[in-house]
């Protein structure tokens, strides 16, 4: 899961301090896994240096803490570009949809068509791994099958969680 | 059961209260039917057992020395005298218009102890007593044509001794003398109870016959109701299986499920019957009807009649239930009919071969045989079993048949379908053929009837417009010829032939009548003879007679020293003159018989009873094929909508529902024409064998024209039955019927 | 294998609408189905895809819209301007059907049961027949001609089905679930059977199934959520 985008995508609600920022991040996708004060630091600098985000008026204290970001245009840009680009199926890309998702969610953004773009993307993979089957022989069936079933599990959550938007949307947003 | 189990099985969905209905309905007519059928078997019953007496024929009045061998008369038969306890009773046959009346002629000392049934006392000579319908005929018509033969009114028979409203009986008071003249008079002591003569087995063999016909569709209709919604059942009892009732709780639902429509059914049958008993009483059978009294079905009866229809019912339904096995995931067991083999040609064959055998026995045993009647009776109930059972057999032949030559889809699907459910698809139709059946055992029966036409007018034959009767012996010629001229007077007589001969009728060799040549034309002889005399053969008067007699000349000259021996009366044919013909010769002191015209012998057989009872079949099968059709309609139907998901399918795939309405009529048609050739074919010979048993030398030939009409009939009807459920068909198969929930 | 041909859509459904009573099923679908290629029809239960199959194929009239269909080569007819008779015709000639079961005759041989369009549209039965024989031996169903469809597996019954749908040549078969009955092996097996002679003969096949993996054999895809086609697969206009 891309931290960076995350991250940006949080600001993307509404200009945050790091310190909110982290325990925002927290909250919503670091349940298992919290994330470190250094790491929210060092990725806010290499945003800000990126212009993806901007600082708003520096306050007494002047440590990085003090300090409240907001998203510029260039950002909010990234994260629609990073939210609405499909991912190629893997196991590993669950935690990354997952995160999509929430923050578009935040963002009120459309979830819908994110999932959409992504359940695209995994048919297509399917349709790729069901030609290889044809033409192959069984070792090669099996390794397809293996995939596509695993694909498959990714489609069933995409459904259920397209099934469970609203509901879900109540939820962050009333947190 | 729980109460609330129970509520579920009745009131289930809207279509079990169609089912219901259906069961309700079926049974109610069902119960009608028979509780109508029984009371007609108690009034025939009862009319014959008060009409028993009429049947009563006495001894004989005379008694003949013996010779030595005991077998040879030695000597003149001496008269037996009157006693107070025995009576002379005469026979005369009597006839008005076309009705036979049955007329007693009672000679009677005035001591007598003898009982006249209905009336008491014997009546005086010259007095009669007569059934209130005759005394209303008398009264509206003209004396001299009807009332002039009995004297005088001297009151009416109780309806004891009659068997119905309508019967024509008279009992006249005549002289000792005047009957003794006759060849028919009897001695009699008492009369008999006994009501069983010889008709009587034709009657009850075609009382069974009606009956058997009737009851059968009835049953199939009552089968078929309760039959109905199969498959929507099947379903909401795997339902049920499934939270965990057991097989035994769902029989027992189907039975409950049957029985209380059909006890509600079997009531309203009950009630339909006390409300139609006056209606169907006054049908007329062999031309009288039944007194109302009479023509009751007793409580017993009907409550055994309810019992016993419910019981099967609700037996048959949960039988089929447990059968069909409805698990917890609906019908387990496939329900692949048993394929029909020729076994089923089994109870036709045997059917056949008793009454077969019955006729034989008939032919051969001429006094009667006692197994005639069961033989006949088992036999007919056998056949129309067998036609039945047969049926599925032969259906499955013909579409076997029909698929390998099935050209279009409809031929293919309507074969098919068939060829895998004969039994089921013929079910469908047995009643029709059940009924086209009885209908062709009428017709046959009847045209053996309706084949003695009225005599036509044949030289060498008694005209139909003459009446004769033989002149007792011992009156003069000149006497017999005066009343012969008094006899001419009468309004519509056109000539009174005398004939004569060597000694009286039946007493002599010469079995020759004499008559003056030019008499000759009157008795519509066209040979013209040179002599004086002409002679013609007793024959000629005999009804039966086929062959013209031929006029010769006789060996005499004149008819001097000849007795006189019959009269003939010619007339101008109508009906009117027929009767004063008759009033005139049977009230003119010198006959020995009664008037006899060539047309007598049909009105006096028994050929009237089995037209009336053709009647009554006809009314039984007209019953039978409407419930029939109505069974048609309702399996039609059900056997769409057990098939409304693949039907629906069908037609989503572009089958038009002109092709749908074709296969229905086919799945209608193959069975029915299948079967019903045979069916008619089988019922004219069943006919044809009751005919030769009991029919006396009549043939059987090409029916009437209701045969066809009946016949026309059914087929309509099953056309309609078939047609009504067309708008199932398009309904029933639209879109929402292929949802599979 | 055919070309698929995305310039002229076989089948081509603009604004269509359908209810029954008071529940819209369908509100405003465009679909174009391109000539030859499988299309797998894709929603959960109740978003309306049998319904667009329905009035896809005609059997029944959209409310409003219309669906235009342009066989190969030919000017398009408006399907649901035309009449029942003439919408059972076309499905009988130019369409055909596959469902998830029940569909044959239980009373027929699955020779019979194949034969039965061929005998609708006039063809002699000794053809149709053999036609169908033939048919039924390039699915693997030798052996099992003069079976009823009660004594064939269920994989088998849609065998039959397939070569049903398909022995008339139809220019474009509509599946129903086909294999939604049948277990994962059966349902391959019965899948790639059919869509190699579809393909073959360049037979347009539109699929409905809420199953990935069936609709993966598919060229493409479209999702009916709602009875509206999900965004991320609206005709690209």
């Amino acid at each position: 899961m891309n931290n960076t985008l995350a991250l940006l995508g949080l600001l993307g609600r509404e200009p945050s301090y790091g310190y909110d920022l982290k325990h925002s991040y927290d909250r919503y996708f670091g349940v298992q896994k919290p994330l470190a004060f250094g790491q929210v630091y060092s990725t806010l600098a290499r945003m800000f240096r990126d212009e993806l985000i901007m600082a708003l008026g520096e306050e007494s204290g002047g440590g990085p803490d003090r300090k409240k970001y907001e998203i510029t245009l260039a950002g909010r840009d990234k994260v629609r570009q990073w939210l609405f680009t499909a991912d190629v199926p893997s196991e590993t890309m669950q935690s990354e949809l997952f995160a999509k998702t929430v923050i578009a969610l935040l963002l009120d953004d459309d979830a819908d068509r994110l999932l959409d773009v992504q359940r695209a993307e995994h048919m297509a993979r399917m349709r790729e791994l069901t030609r290889l089957k044809r033409d192959g022989d069984l070792l090669q069936v099996l390794l397809c099958d293996h995939g596509l079933f695993h694909i498959e599990a990714d489609l069933r959550w995409i459904e259920l969680t397209s099934a469970r938007l609203t509901q879900l949307k109540k939820e962050l947003q009333s947190a | 059961m729980n109460p609330a189990v129970l509520k579920m099985a009745l009131l289930g969905s809207r279509s079990s209260w169609g089912r219901m209905a259906g069961i309700g309905g079926g049974v109610a007519i069902g119960v009608c039917l028979v509780l109508l059928l029984w009371s007609a078997a108690n009034g025939l019953a009862q009319r014959d057992a008060r009409g028993a007496w009429l049947r009563e024929m006495g001894q004989t009045p005379v008694t003949v020395p013996l010779a030595a061998d005991g077998l040879t008369a030695n000597g003149r038969p001496e008269p037996i005298p009157l006693a107070p306890d025995k009576i002379l009773l005469g026979f005369p046959g009597d006839i008005f218009r076309d009705q036979l009346i049955n007329h007693r002629d009672i000679a009677a000392l005035p001591t007598t102890t003898v009982k006249i049934p209905g009336i008491g006392a014997p009546p005086a000579p010259g007095q009669y007593y007569a059934s209130p319908a005759l005394q209303r005929l008398i009264e509206s018509t003209p004396a001299e044509e009807l009332g002039d033969r009995y004297g005088q009114f001297a009151g009416v028979i109780d309806d004891s001794a009659l068997p119905g409203p309508d019967a024509l009986v008279v009992i006249t008071g005549v002289s000792e003398a005047q009957l003794r003249q006759g060849p028919a008079a009897m001695l009699v002591t008492d009369f008999t109870p006994n009501p069983y003569g010889e008709s009587a087995s034709l009657y009850r063999t075609a009382l069974m016959v009606g009956g058997i016909a009737v009851l059968f569709p009835v049953l199939l209709l009552v089968s078929i109701a309760t039959g109905l919604g199969a498959a929507q059942r099947r379903e909401r009892f795997a339902t049920l299986r499934l939270i965990g009732a057991s097989p035994r709780l769902i029989s027992g639902m189907a039975a409950v499920e049957t029985a209380i429509p059909s006890l509600a059914g079997a009531l309203l049958g009950v009630v339909l019957a006390v409300v139609f008993r006056p209606a169907a009483a006054q049908v007329p059978v062999d031309g009288t009807r039944v007194f109302l009294a009479d023509f009751t079905f007793g409580a017993g009866f009907a409550g055994t009649a309810v019992v016993l229809v419910v019981a099967a019912c609700a037996l048959v339904a949960a039988r089929r239930n447990a059968r069909t096995g409805i698990g917890p995931l609906g019908v387990t067991r496939a329900m692949h009919e048993k394929t029909p083999t020729l076994w089923r040609a089994g109870p036709l064959l045997a059917g056949l071969a008793g009454m077969a055998f019955g006729a034989v026995l008939a032919k051969v045993d001429t006094d009667g045989n006692p197994w005639t009647s069961p033989l006949l009776i088992g036999g007919f109930a056998l056949t129309a079993v067998g036609v039945v059972t047969v049926g599925p057999w032969l259906t499955r032949m013909v579409s076997t048949i029909g698929l390998h030559r099935a050209r279009s889809a409809a031929a293919v699907i309507a074969a098919s379908r068939i060829r895998q459910t004969p039994v089921a698809t013929f079910r469908s139709v047995s009643g029709l053929v059940i009924a086209a059946f009885m209908v062709s055992v009428f017709a046959g029966g009847v045209s053996a009837i309706e084949t003695i036409d009225a005599p036509e007018a044949r030289p060498g034959l008694l005209l139909p417009t003459s009446v004769y009767a033989l002149v007792a012996p011992g009156f003069t010629p000149g006497h017999v010829s005066s009343v012969a001229q008094n006899i001419q007077e009468v309004a519509g007589i056109r000539d009174v032939t005398v004939g004569y001969a060597r000694a009286a009728l039946g007493r002599g060799e010469d079995m020759d009548i004499y008559i003056p040549a030019e008499d000759a034309p009157s008795l519509g002889f066209r040979e013209t003879l040179a002599e004086q005399v002409a002679a013609f053969d007793t024959s000629f008067l005999n009804s039966w007679t086929t062959t013209p007699v031929a006029l010769t000349a006789a060996p005499v000259h004149s008819l001097a020293g000849l007795a006189p021996v019959v009269l003939v009366v010619g007339t101008d044919g109508t009906a009117e003159a027929l009767d004063r013909a008759r009033t005139a010769l049977n009230t003119s002191g010198v006959t020995a018989t009664p008037a006899t015209s060539r047309a007598d012998l049909a009105t006096m057989g028994s050929t009237r009873l089995i037209q009336g009872l053709s009647a009554l079949a006809y009314l039984g099968v007209f019953v039978a094929v409407v419930i029939a059709g109505i069974s048609l309609a309702a399996s039609t139907a059900a056997a769409i909508l057990d098939r409304k998901r693949v039907l629906g399918l069908m037609r989503l795939m572009g089958m038009p529902v002109a092709v749908l309405r074709r296969v229905i009529v086919r799945e209608a048609a193959v069975p029915l024409l299948a079967v019903l050739l045979l069916s008619v074919g089988l019922g004219f010979l069943v006919a044809w064998l009751m005919i030769i048993s009991f029919g006396r030398g009549r043939t059987i030939t090409w029916p009437g024209p209701e045969y066809y009409a009946a016949l026309s009939l059914s087929l309509l009807l099953a056309l309609a039955a078939v047609a009504a459920t067309f708008g199932l068909v398009r309904s029933n198969t639209a879109i929402t019927a292929t949802r599979s929930e | 294998m055919s070309t698929i041909d995305t310039t002229s859509p076989i089948l081509s459904a603009r604004g269509v609408h359908h209810g029954f009573g008071q529940t819209e099923a369908l509100r405003g679908i465009d679909v174009d189905v391109h000539a030859g290629e499988v299309l797998a029809v894709m929603g959960p239960s109740g978003s309306g895809k049998s319904t667009l199959l329905h009035c896809l194929a005609g059997i029944l009239a959209p409310i409003r819209g219309t669906v235009a269909y342009a066989p190969r080569g030919q000017a398009p007819v408006n399907i649901s301007g035309l009449g029942e008779a003439e919408r059972s015709r076309l499905r009988l000639t130019d369409f055909g059907f596959v469902f998830q079961f029940g569909q044959l005759l239980p009373e027929l041989t699955a020779l019979d049961n194949v034969s039965l369009p061929l005998l609708l549209g006039g063809t002699k039965r000794a053809e149709a027949r053999q036609r169908s024989k033939e048919l039924l031996e390039r699915l693997g169903l030798d052996g099992f001609t003069a079976k009823l469809p009660g004594e064939l597996s269920g994989g088998q019954a849609q065998r039959v089905a397939i070569a049903r749908a398909l022995v008339t040549a139809p220019a474009v078969l509509f599946a129903d679930e086909p294999t939604g009955s049948l277990d994962s092996l059966a349902a391959e097996n019965v899948l790639t059977l059919m869509l190699d002679l579809v393909r073959e003969a360049g037979t347009t096949v539109v699929l409905i199934t809420h199953d990935a993996r069936t609709a993966a054999y598919a060229d493409r895809e479209i999702i009916v959520l709602d009875g509206s086609i999900s965004a991320g697969h609206r005709v690209a206009a």
